[in-house]
């Protein structure tokens, strides 16, 4: 249980990133680390309490992962196709 | 001792790396940063004693970390902004006093693991059972739509 202190660090590094940084691959990495916080629960938890389930769950938490991550970057592509940026300041243009 | 000594090491490097990962603005390095996270991540789950986490998460990281290398590569604007030393250091400094709280927490005592003793099969087949089927299709369904996706705005593009 010591490690929930780690887990919150790395959730507060990553809202940090989604916060200040405006490059998409930035987010992506802040998100990155959001999720490593989220799932390293998992293994925290499973650990101390030895219950398999949270290992099992786990795996279940990076497939989803995996998921979030491509259809991120098939976004970020379609996005630097039309706008050849990268900058999220310039997709608000697309409000307009 | 030992053992408190390498989970301090360990916190240190994983709050510092994942800081950096975020805090550099050149994308190669943040990049590489977010493998050295990962890695650390996947020794940290071992010393955990769960090493189906351990794997999982080495995998999975190393593979994001290189899809994200290549986007970062390719897309990445090569403005010449490079942070200076001093920036850099910084960022290192602020990385190691993020992970004082966790150090405090962790350099108390040693945490309690318990090892978990069954081989993969059953924590894929006997704890999860049809869900994993569900999640297969899932990650096909969505591998299916960016490809169908992409195409179509590359198709459009051509036009």
């Amino acid at each position: 249980m010591e490690y929930i202190i780690l887990s919150l660090t790395l959730l507060a590094i990553g809202i940090y990133g989604l916060s200040t940084k405006y490059n998409l691959i930035k987010l992506l990495i802040s998100v990155e680390l959001i999720t490593i916080a989220a799932s390293m629960n998992f293994v925290i938890f499973a650990s101390s309490l030895s219950d398999a389930l949270g290992q099992a769950f786990m795996i279940l938490a990076f497939s989803v992962d995996a998921c979030i991550t491509a259809i991120a970057f098939a976004l970020v592509i379609i996005i630097y196709r039309e706008l050849e940026t990268l900058d999220i300041r310039e997709l608000s243009k697309l409000k307009k | 001792m030992v053992r408190i000594m390498f989970d301090v090491l360990l916190v240190v490097g994983l709050v510092v790396s994942a800081f950096l990962a975020v805090y550099l603005d050149e994308t190669t390095y943040a990049v590489l940063s977010l493998a050295v996270t990962n890695v650390i991540l996947s020794v940290f789950y071992f010393g955990l004693d769960t090493p189906f986490a351990a794997v999982f998460q080495l995998t999975m990281g190393i593979g994001t970390v290189a899809v994200l290398f290549l986007t970062g590569q390719m897309l990445a604007p090569k403005t010449g902004n490079v942070q200076s030393l001093k920036q850099s250091l910084l960022g290192l400094v602020v990385g190691i006093l993020l992970s004082v709280p966790a150090i405090l927490a962790v350099g108390h005592n040693i945490p309690v693991t318990n090892p978990v003793g069954f081989p993969l099969s059953t924590a894929l087949w006997k704890l999860r059972a049809i869900d994993i089927i569900a999640q297969g299709l899932v990650i096909l369904t969505v591998s299916l739509g960016i490809t169908v996706v992409l195409k179509e705005k590359g198709r459009r593009r051509q036009k």
